[in-house]
């Protein structure tokens, strides 16, 4: 029992010793290693920011930045160095990003990725001296879209919290929730759920109709406005009295229209990849075909081929002028061609006609792709002129 | 559903990608010491299994509840490694006690555990890759279940090596060693896959 | 071992008694932190401190230490000094913190620092205790850079972190890799061999005189082993 308790104590003596050891070692050190480790932050800082000087963090939670901003410093001189973090093709990736006093970008770097291309680590000099205005003007890299579209939109985020922390203020929200807001405020009773229209009449005045998923009503986009509507046809949306007349009747035609299916068996001419035609009652077409992509024709020596056609649907007047156009399904290269379905690029086809609808912007990097796009186009246009009774060179 | 994948992610890595003994040569005394024979290297691994999932079911909590909390984040080192002899000793009795059948499988391997550097090595690393606690235990049983893949290859490895004619200058541990050194290559191969399963 | 003289127990750890190449003890760090000879010098020095701190204390204390806390008590007088030694490190050397990371902590299980002061420190006065701290560790030091130098040259064709011209179109990036480490230190070994025509007692197989639990072991876990031999 004795031999146990001198063995206790000795131990905890011991363990004392060497705390008490430790604390003074700690106390010596502590500041010395606190300041290795701010200059190696700082290194990071200068590197975007070389003439800056006396960078202090600022608390982050005080303002509202974007979320990507994760962590802020105030330089001497008034300018700012954001670390940001995003997501590119594959993984997250850190940014450090230096905006001078003057609002225009002194540096960004990219501290860590994974990122498959190496092309994003000197993609940061592109955006040296521009300014929130001017950002947009730095090209996406063809092939590392994903990466560089990140990249970017960080850089932005940076500009724009400078902004804030300067005591601006800056719209932060990103094009999908600027537009579910305005849809939101200009019809309620949808609870924020909309689905864009397929519109196969001709509409006059409207840009765009929007339909709420629970079938409440539609808004409808003019210009800049956003005009809600109710079933009944009846605008609730304050607007100009011709605007309110025109979307009530627009609405009326596009409720009163009927579509019927054609059956397509009989015109032999008519190209394989057409999968369906229907008419509506005032003329039009509406038309589904198939084009082969990148994931038909793909080489799979480097990317598996996925064997799926991309299904477009197009409504057309008679005289072959495209009222809408939508991609129903796609497989082609996730993050490059994979953009087809992208209202960005299937609504350059809206108004354009046979002679000039091969003008749309292609999609970067994905040739294939935006040529098996624009086959199916033409098999509409086709189809449509076969069955109106016109004449066509199609095999 | 992110989480998991996050979590399969950590496990598969830290079995085939960061394998502790073949490509961070935390282990390496009782890897080449105990993989003679294939029962033995079974014993071990299991052992040093138990003792990093127990030893970080404790640190963790100590870590971040304690150490982080009132600021002794620098007897780290100190407190980790009493933990671990203190487990050590515990499970030592405690199997002796109650389950002796199993004590007489591993109970030979637990006194060398607590110098066994993968253990504390584990420990540290939930801690510095800054893990939440399930992370950390997913990463932990990765490891575990990783020595105890090594050892097992091995000790196959070996018992042919035994067989063999060795060249005088290579008996015993050189030729120990570069036989592992070819096993290590071979897990050389799994770098890039787990990160690229889920992609 | 109380007869020899000071001088022999201070040299014998450089060469008789290599603690990496002939007693094969710290192999952890010996094959983690060879990629660099900046790291290789700077584990050597940290684990050289270590073992001088710790054996001068162990031996202080040889007298007053009961037997049976007697390993509990060294492991924590060696974390101690390690966790110092990692400060005073991560203070004054950030780049040498960075490139050993977590093995810096490690040098707490390090089977030469507990091996000296179960097998050496615990049965000698204080000079030759440290003595023995300081020729084991240069010994470690020396073996560690040796076999850096070999991998950081040929395997990244730079030395200390400075690049050999010449070399670069010949380098062996396995050599820096894990599978390298290991080939390495095997062939280093059987070359020690050859070199010592046979004489070095190379410890053949890993046995209880290089574990470092071996005092507080009596469960037969050595004896396991010992038969196999």
């Amino acid at each position: 029992m004795k031999s146990l308790i001198k063995s206790v104590i000795t131990l905890v003596c011991v363990c004392a010793v060497m705390a008490s050891l430790l604390a003074v070692a700690n106390i010596i050190t502590a500041p010395i290693i606190e300041k290795n480790n701010n200059a190696a932050a700082n290194e990071a800082l200068l590197q975007v920011m070389p003439e800056g000087e006396g960078f202090e963090e600022i608390d982050i939670s005080k303002f509202e930045l974007p979320a990507t901003v994760a962590q802020a410093y105030k330089e001497a001189n008034g300018g700012y160095v954001f670390r940001l973090v995003t997501t590119g093709y594959k993984s997250n990736f850190i940014i450090m990003c230096g905006i001078n006093a003057d609002g225009t970008v002194s540096g960004a770097i990219c501290l860590s990725s994974n990122e498959t291309l190496g092309k994003e680590k000197t993609f940061g000099e592109n955006f040296v001296g521009k300014n929130s205005d001017e950002v947009d003007t730095v090209d996406i890299i063809s092939g590392a879209t994903k990466t560089t579209e990140a990249y970017r939109n960080a850089v932005k985020d940076a500009l724009n919290s400078a902004i804030i922390l300067g005591g601006g203020s800056v719209d932060i929200r990103t094009e999908e929730q600027i537009l579910a807001d305005n849809l939101s405020s200009a019809l309620p009773s949808a609870n924020g759920k909309f689905t864009k229209l397929f519109i196969v009449e001709t509409v006059e005045g409207i840009d765009k109709i929007y339909g709420a998923t629970n079938e409440t009503g539609y808004v409808c986009v003019v210009g800049e406005e956003f005009i809600g509507v109710d079933n009944n046809g009846n605008v609730i949306t304050e607007t100009s009295a011709e605007n309110s007349q025109n979307i009530a009747a627009q609405i009326a035609k596009i409720k009163s229209s009927t579509i019927e299916k054609l059956d397509i068996s009989g015109y032999t001419n008519i190209h394989k990849n057409v999968i369906s035609i229907s008419k509506t009652a005032s003329g039009n077409y509406v038309v589904e075909t198939k084009g082969a992509g990148y994931g038909i024709k793909g080489d799979d020596t480097y990317h598996p081929i996925s064997g799926e056609y991309i299904v477009v649907r197009v409504s057309m007047t008679k005289d072959g002028k495209i009222i809408d156009c939508l991609t129903v399904s796609q497989a082609e290269t996730d993050g490059i061609g994979s953009a087809c379905a992208d209202e960005k690029f299937y609504g350059q086809f809206v108004g354009k006609n046979e002679s000039n609808y091969t003008e749309v912007d292609a999609i970067s990097g994905a040739t294939m792709t935006t040529d098996g796009y624009k086959n199916a186009i033409k098999y509409a246009f086709d189809a449509v002129k076969i069955i109106e009774g016109g004449s066509t060179d199609a095999e | 559903m992110m989480d998991i994948k996050n979590l399969i992610v950590i496990l598969l890595s830290s079995v085939l990608v960061n394998n502790y003994v073949l490509t961070r040569f935390l282990g390496i005394c009782p890897f080449l010491g105990v993989s003679k024979k294939i029962d033995q290297a079974m014993g071990m691994g299991i052992s040093v299994t138990i003792v990093m999932l127990l030893a970080t079911a404790v640190t963790w909590p100590i870590q971040n509840f304690i150490l982080d909390a009132f600021g002794l984040g620098y007897m780290q080192t100190i407190v980790f490694i009493l933990v671990i002899a203190s487990l050590v000793q515990m499970l030592e009795l405690v199997l002796k006690r109650l389950i002796p059948s199993l004590y007489k499988g591993l109970g030979v391997y637990l006194p060398l555990i607590t110098t066994n550097c993968a253990v504390l090595g584990v420990t540290i690393n939930n801690i510095e890759d800054g893990f939440t606690f399930i992370e950390s235990m997913v990463s932990t049983l990765g490891c575990g279940l990783g020595f105890l893949l090594a050892m097992l290859l091995f000790s196959g490895i070996r018992s042919r090596i035994d067989e063999r004619n060795i060249a005088k200058p290579f008996q015993g541990i050189a030729i120990t060693l570069i036989a592992a050194s070819f096993l290590s290559l071979a897990f050389m191969g799994f770098g890039g896959i787990v990160e690229n399963i889920f992609a | 071992m109380q007869n020899k003289s000071n001088m022999s127990v201070f040299l014998k750890g450089i060469l008789k008694e290599n603690p990496v190449l002939v007693l094969i003890l710290g192999t952890c760090p010996t094959l983690a932190t060879t990629t660099t000879v900046t790291g290789a010098f700077g584990m050597g020095i940290a684990a050289l401190v270590v073992l001088i701190c710790s054996n001068v204390f162990i031996s202080l204390l040889r007298k007053i230490i009961p037997d049976n806390v007697r390993i509990p008590c060294y492991i924590v007088i060696i974390a101690g000094f390690v966790t110092i030694v990692q400060m005073i490190v991560k203070a004054f050397f950030p780049v040498i913190d960075s490139l050993l990371g977590v093995y810096l902590p490690l040098i707490t299980v390090n089977c030469i620092i507990l091996g000296r002061a179960e097998m050496f420190a615990s049965k000698n006065n204080v000079v030759k205790s440290a003595l023995d701290g300081m020729g084991m560790g240069i010994g470690f030091t020396l073996a560690l850079c040796g076999m850096a130098f070999i991998r950081e040259v040929f395997g990244n064709a730079t030395f200390a972190g400075i690049e050999i011209p010449f070399l670069v179109p010949y380098k062996i990036d396995f050599l820096v890799k894990s599978p390298g480490g290991l080939l390495v230190f095997g062939m280093l070994i059987a070359l020690v061999y050859v070199l010592t025509h046979g004489k070095a007692p190379i410890k053949r197989e890993f046995s209880c005189a290089g574990c470092p639990s071996a005092g507080s072991c009596h469960t037969g876990s050595c004896q396991l082993k010992g038969d196999e031999q």
